[in-house]
């Protein structure tokens, strides 16, 4: 009943649209703003968690480092990645929100598939994550980019 | 065992023979009395029996025994009807005939390179080494060019390797002109009595002509059904006989070009009333015809000051991206919009000219959709509202009749409004592209390269170049269409047609063959699934010293199916640890560069540090501005 419960939330409070129809759409990953302090310990072991990342292909849909692809989540992180407890709930809750036909497209985990360790593996290998890249001005084919489209439109 | 090795041997001997039949085909055919073959072949296809058992000659032939006539042979003909059918090819501006050898096309073949001074020019054969690839080059040509290119196909067998191109050229409205070579007198599994019908749900027009003048008909009928809109792919089937036989006196009949109905006088006069007439006009631009359906809607939007929009980021021949009156204007209240060639998706206050929706729906016989309809019916456009007829043969009309409408007073107002207009969408293109780029910091530094670095470096570096992204971008982020201005008709080419891959490298080469004699560049930013479905298209783009530069997009996966098999497990509970299997390219990895190399074509890679990429991208374009092909090998993220 619990458990239910926590999936519709975090169905509801989630990735909503399928991450493939977006992507062949060619639709940009929108900006999010940061809504989340991460907290908690992290008990996991991230190097177990670099290679779960991998073989569970976690960066399929949101990069190797979180930060590109369908869903990337840094350094917007979501409420789900708040801590182990969450993103544990946000994993196990997907089994059942409509099964067959899922309103997202976030693959659901049952401790049969992914165990609590190797789940505590992967949060903190993603907890990891950083986002790093340089300001804008700090990027000079960015600039040029810029300077670019002031420029008079020739035909 | 004994046994079926013994059959095995002569099978793939005959099969061989098959293979190598343009070496020495015509010995062959001329042994066999055309008519008996012609008798044979339709028994053999009621009856459904197998291909007979080769002849001694074929056996002969198979092991290297049958050499070309010696001396003292009078020529076969003076001038033979394939001559004539180059000559009509070379009449309607055909640049390009791809092709991999075919003995049933051998005829058409030694014109094209041997007939008229200079030989092997207008067109010139291209060497492809598969049927789906000439196709496809077609395919990417006619986006580029607005114009057919030919692909020659062998037989059935041909046909059948280049059916999904054709599907895909049909789906993308794409002018090609295929013509395919039947010789029912040599392998009988090669012949048919119709043999377009393999493809005919998906051409737009097939014929089999019966005689060389008809042949030369046909092509120029096949040409103007392909140029006419809606427009496709179109076949003609030509035998080997009447390639071969003699011409005589003969002439290439004259051409006439279509006749593309445009909109009448008085619907034209009350579109031109409707824009002169209102306060904020707007033109609703989709894919056009050609080039110049193109600089007719720049015309008409500059003589009455609407703002536009454009599909100039999802596919060719629309309205310039970065032209003063596109986008969004000086205000969004417009009170009458002109939709050109808008599928009816797209809600207009005004009149839509389009002949998307003119297709037979039926016409792909197992349940597809033409393009521009959606599967839920045919569009959202409004009841009536839709008038179903060429845009870019009615724009003349409309722009005659606003000239006729025009007045000072007219003039002053829209010289204002446009004035706004550039203002208001240059404002708001730099606010959107200012947000793009913050947007596409993200992974800036990492490995593997982001795709939108991908995109992010290559802008300047062709920002002044006169170019073409050939590649279709959906699978690779999409990043040109925030990032870089699509100004010209084929600045972007767009999407696979029909979604099938083995697309992007063969319609790149088709773009660069366009590209080559424009003095332009093509860029293929190249998916690594999509690459390997023939990769042999390389080699052509080596061996013709075409202007590509192939950017790997290389995941090392079918990355979308990755995802949607992850997102099955996912459904059923099962972990996505096993979802790699039969979706991604590892152990071993490809190697791009190699694969590259052993074509013949420079190039660089695998890079992973993004640091290297800018340095790379450099080189490959100094490359290509030189003619020459280039292929960097990108380990990137997903997407």
């Amino acid at each position: 009943m619990s458990t239910n419960r926590i999936a519709l939330a975090v169905a509801a409070a989630a990735w909503l649209a399928a991450a493939h129809t977006l992507a062949a759409q060619g639709a940009a990953p929108a900006a999010r703003k940061p809504v989340t302090t991460l907290t908690s310990p992290v008990t996991g072991n991230a190097a177990a968690g670099k290679k779960l990342y991998y073989d569970y292909a976690c960066y399929s849909c949101h990069g190797f480092n979180g930060e590109t692809g369908a869903r990337p989540f840094v350094p917007n992180w979501p409420a789900n990645l708040a801590n182990e407890r969450s993103f544990i709930a946000f994993l196990r809750g997907r089994a059942n929100v409509a099964p067959v036909q899922p309103s997202t497209a976030m693959p659901n985990y049952p401790e049969e598939s992914l165990s609590d360790a190797q789940a505590r593996d992967i949060y903190a290998y993603i907890r990891t994550f950083k986002s790093t890249p340089p300001p804008l001005e700090k990027i000079p084919v960015m600039n040029q980019i810029l300077a670019a489209a002031k420029r008079p439109y020739k035909p | 065992m004994p046994k079926s090795k013994k059959l095995t041997v002569n099978r793939r001997g005959f099969l061989k023979g098959a293979a190598t039949a343009a070496a020495g085909a015509a010995a062959i055919a001329s042994q066999v009395p055309g008519s008996g073959a012609q008798a044979q072949s339709p028994a053999q296809g009621r009856t459904n029996t197998p291909a007979p058992p080769p002849t001694a000659a074929q056996i002969e032939r198979d092991a290297g025994a049958v050499r070309p006539p010696a001396g003292g042979h009078p020529r076969a003909a003076v001038r033979p009807g394939s001559d004539l059918m180059v000559q009509v090819l070379r009449d309607l501006g055909i640049e390009y005939v791809a092709a991999n050898p075919g003995s049933s096309f051998e005829g058409l073949q030694e014109s094209i390179i041997n007939y008229g001074n200079p030989p092997n020019v207008m067109p010139e054969f291209i060497t492809a080494l598969h049927e789906e690839s000439s196709v496809t080059m077609a395919h990417g040509y006619g986006k580029a060019t607005g114009k057919p290119m030919c692909a020659l196909l062998h037989g059935t067998i041909g046909i059948q390797h280049a059916a999904m191109s054709i599907y895909q050229a049909f789906y993308d409205r794409t002018p090609v002109l295929l013509i395919a070579g039947r010789d029912l007198g040599f392998i009988a599994a090669h012949s048919a009595n119709d043999m377009a019908g393999m493809v005919r749900s998906y051409t737009k027009w097939d014929a089999t002509p019966k005689t060389l003048e008809e042949s030369l008909i046909a092509i120029q009928r096949a040409y103007n059904e392909a140029i006419t809109p809606p427009c496709g792919p179109t076949l003609v089937v030509i035998d080997i006989e009447l390639q071969k036989e003699e011409a005589g006196s003969l002439q290439v009949p004259a051409y006439q070009p279509p006749r593309i109905p445009a909109i009448d006088s008085a619907q034209a006069r009350e579109i031109a009333r409707s824009l002169l007439g209102a306060q904020n006009p707007r033109i609703a631009v989709g894919r056009l015809r050609t080039p110049e359906g193109v600089r007719l809607a720049v015309q008409l939007a500059e003589l009455v000051g609407a703002s536009t929009s454009t599909t100039a980021t999802q596919g060719p021949m629309s309205f310039p991206q970065r032209h003063p009156l596109c986008g969004p204007g000086a205000s969004t209240s417009y009170d009458f919009t002109l939709g050109l060639e808008q599928p009816g998706t797209v809600a207009l206050i005004g009149p839509s000219l389009t002949t998307l929706l003119s297709r037979d729906v039926t016409n792909i016989g197992f349940g597809g959709i033409a393009p521009g309809v959606s599967r839920a019916g045919r569009g959202g456009a409004a009841p009536g509202r839709t008038i179903d007829i060429d845009a870019e043969a009615s724009l003349p009309v409309i722009i005659e009749e606003v000239r006729r409408q025009m007045s000072p007073d007219k003039q002053r107002v829209i010289q204002e409004r446009s004035a706004k207009h550039a203002e208001a969408n240059q404002m708001a293109r730099i606010e959107a592209l200012t947000r793009a780029l913050e947007q596409r910091r993200a992974g800036w530094d990492s490995s593997p390269i982001s795709t939108a670095r991908i995109y992010a470096e290559l802008w300047p570096l062709i920002v002044d170049e006169d170019w073409i992204l050939a590649s279709p971008s959906n699978f690779s982020g999409a990043h040109n269409a925030q990032l870089w201005d699509h100004n010209k008709p084929y600045s972007y080419l767009g999407g696979q047609g029909a979604g099938g891959m083995g697309y992007g490298a063969p319609a790149s080469v088709g773009a660069a063959l366009a590209a080559k004699s424009r003095k332009q560049i093509v860029i293929n930013v190249q998916t690594d699934g999509d690459l390997n479905y023939a990769p042999g298209v390389l080699w052509t783009a080596q061996h013709h010293r075409l202007p590509m530069l192939t950017v790997m997009h290389n995941n090392r996966a079918w990355h979308q199916e990755l995802m949607f098999v992850e997102y099955m497990c996912g459904v059923r509970g099962r972990g996505t640890d096993r979802g790699h299997i039969g979706t991604t390219l590892r152990d071993p990895f490809i190697d791009y560069r190699m694969l590259a190399a052993a074509y013949g074509m420079a190039g660089e890679g695998p890079i992973t540090d993004p640091a290297r990429l800018g340095p790379a991208l450099k080189r490959g374009i100094a490359s290509v501005k030189k003619g020459l092909p280039y292929l960097i090998d990108v380990i990137t993220q997903p997407r």
